[in-house]
């Protein structure tokens, strides 16, 4: 199975005053097309650092991260931002929607910063409301939808792009466990129906049960071998 | 329109109508300066090139924009008449005030109606010329923005009435006149003039004529009329430079609020930019979005400046009489203004937001 995102020896300090404090130290990952990855740990572990360092968003302190073969860490600021811009989609637990656009007009906005040129894919986007349920809430402003609506849209936003890699930041942590559940399925059904590739961190065990890996992280290291779950 | 910019401008009203106000702001004032300065002019060249005498005869320091003395004898005519190829001599008293609707000045014209009228082709086209001391003439210009007719009664002098007894054409100098007797009765000087109007047999000759003037009265002032009564931009000094200095004003009052319109918001919309970038936007498109929004603002902000002007300008017209003319190069200046001010205010904002930590953007709150 194809690698996409390899994380080498990853570290990451940060300056507070004149104190550095380690969040990283040290942390190797691998992850092949079409998993679906769950990590967990307390909170400070260093969970959203990793996340923010693997969609480019941070750059470690020292360590190599490479995405579907292009190296994040080697790249400048701007080349990251294209990187991430072709082969990433973010969900985060407070949805970060445009509150003045649609949903549809949300998932037009993630095109055209994709596409660059202004293209959109209509019907590429039907399918993804199609799939997450969401085409009687198209032209819906965020303020309008639930907040597991808004899940969903946010959802659709990461994954209309066709990225290669999903990270999701607590994506279930502001909603209710219905539309937990609702939303987890979701992720499942992208993973499976499209191969997506998902790495989520959660605090949730039921939402990382459905994850087919997680893996454990306590002060910026990984302390369980990653375990692979048969779903 | 689901389109971010357009739904940033209608999400943020109060910002957005600051941003608009202060483009439109600039604009209108480029607009109305401009626009006021070249009308007064442009009144003024008209008026002065109907007045068909070359020579003006007075004693120094007769006359300035915003004043006039009376202080030359009507004796001096008869003199001034037997000079070699002075055809006509017309004496005139012209008495400068502040206009009775507080705003601007305002000219009376004090002379003998029948020798000036035919000194300078003047007809009138309606009643007859003024007799008694408290009877004046007006051009059809003053009785159409003022909606006077013959019988009509109008203040001078404060507010002493005075009772239009003819509407007369072409415009040529004041658009008020009266006899010189009435004009030297409330001015309480008898026997006195402004200056004396001299045609020349041929126009040809003026300068020969000027210079039997000169010789013939040598502490006297001996101008051609087309000196006299130059434009306004060359009758106050600075004028054009003040005009520029107004003009580059205006520029900054637009670009500074836009400039400030624009950084509120985009402290407001911190997180969204996060997102943005986490969707991978690049520097370049954050910039762009940001300097859209402005231009568009600018855009809007600059249709309504020009309407603002039009109306304003129609209105001052309508209440104090003053003339606006608008020329389309001023109208393209204040439009790159609005729009530069415009693009230029919110570029600073828009680099600021381009450089934004995506990670603290974030987590902004």
């Amino acid at each position: 199975m194809r690698t996409i995102l390899q994380a080498e020896n990853l570290e990451k300090v940060y300056r507070v005053g004149r104190v550095d404090v380690p969040a990283l130290r040290g942390v190797s990952l691998d992850v092949h097309e079409g998993e679906f990855l769950a990590i967990m740990g307390p909170s400070g572990c260093g969970k959203s650092t990793m996340l923010h360092l693997l969609g480019g968003l941070l750059t470690p302190t020292s360590g190599r991260i490479v995405i579907d073969d292009e190296d994040l860490t080697a790249a400048s600021d701007a080349r990251r931002t294209d990187i991430r811009r072709r082969k990433i989609g973010f969900v985060f637990q407070r949805f970060n929607l445009f509150p003045t656009l649609t949903a549809e007009g949300n998932l037009r906005l993630a095109e055209r910063i994709h596409s660059a040129n202004g293209a959109d894919d209509p019907e590429r986007r039907r399918d993804v409301l199609r799939l997450l349920k969401l085409e009687d809430k198209m032209h819906h402003k965020p303020l309008e939808l639930s907040g597991g609506e808004q899940q969903r849209v946010a959802l659709a936003r990461a994954v209309v792009t066709r990225p290669a890699l999903i990270l999701a930041d607590e994506p279930t942590g502001n909603l209710d466990s219905e539309n937990s559940a609702i939303v987890l399925n979701m992720f499942q059904e992208l993973n499976y129906r499209f191969n997506q590739t998902i790495i989520m961190i959660t605090h949730n065990p039921e939402a990382a049960a459905m994850c087919r890996r997680i893996i454990q992280m306590r002060d910026g290291r990984i302390v369980e071998p990653t375990a692979s779950i048969q779903v | 329109m689901d389109n971010l910019i357009t739904a940033n401008i209608r999400q943020r009203p109060v910002c957005s109508l600051v941003s608009i106000a202060g483009v439109a702001l600039g604009v209108a004032l480029v607009i109305l300066f401009t626009g006021l300065s070249r009308g007064m002019s442009n009144d003024l060249k008209r008026r002065s090139q109907n007045v068909r005498a070359e020579i003006i005869f007075a004693k120094p320091g007769s006359l300035q924009l915003m004043s006039s003395v009376t202080n030359l004898d009507t004796e001096y005519v008869k003199e001034v008449q037997q000079v070699e190829g002075v055809e006509a001599a017309v004496p005139s008293i012209r008495y400068v005030s502040q206009s009775g609707k507080g705003f601007g000045f305002e000219q009376v014209e004090g002379v003998d109606w029948e020798p000036f009228a035919r000194m300078n082709e003047m007809r009138l086209v309606e009643g007859r010329a003024p007799q008694a001391v408290d009877e004046v003439v007006i051009d059809e210009r003053k009785a159409r923005d003022n909606n006077l007719a013959v019988g009509s009664v109008i203040n001078l002098f404060g507010n002493l009435p005075y009772k239009v007894t003819g509407i007369y054409t072409p415009e040529a100098g004041p658009r008020v006149k009266m006899s010189l007797a009435a004009m030297q009765d409330a001015l309480e000087a008898p026997g006195k003039c402004t200056w004396i109007y001299i045609k020349c047999r041929n126009e040809n000759e003026q300068a020969q004529v000027a210079q039997r003037l000169s010789e013939k009265f040598r502490d006297f002032k001996i101008q051609f009329t087309r000196d006299v009564f130059t434009s306004v931009e060359q009758s106050i000094p600075f004028l054009g430079l003040f005009l520029k200095v107004l003009v580059g004003l205006a520029a900054v009052v637009s670009a500074l609020v836009v400039m400030l319109a624009m950084y509120t918001t985009i402290t407001e919309r911190t997180r969204e930019i996060g997102i943005l970038k986490a969707m991978g936007a690049s520097r370049g498109y954050i910039i762009g979005v940001i300097e859209k929004e402005a231009i568009l603002i600018s855009a809007i902000g600059l249709v309504v400046g020009f309407v603002v002007a039009l109306v304003t300008g129609f209105l001052i017209h309508r209440v104090y009489g003053l003339v606006f003319e608008y020329g389309w190069a001023w109208a393209l200046t204040a439009a790159v203004i609005g729009l530069l001010g415009g693009a230029l205010g919110a570029l600073y904002p828009a680099i600021r937001a381009a450089n934004l930590d995506a990670v603290s953007a974030l987590s902004y709150e």
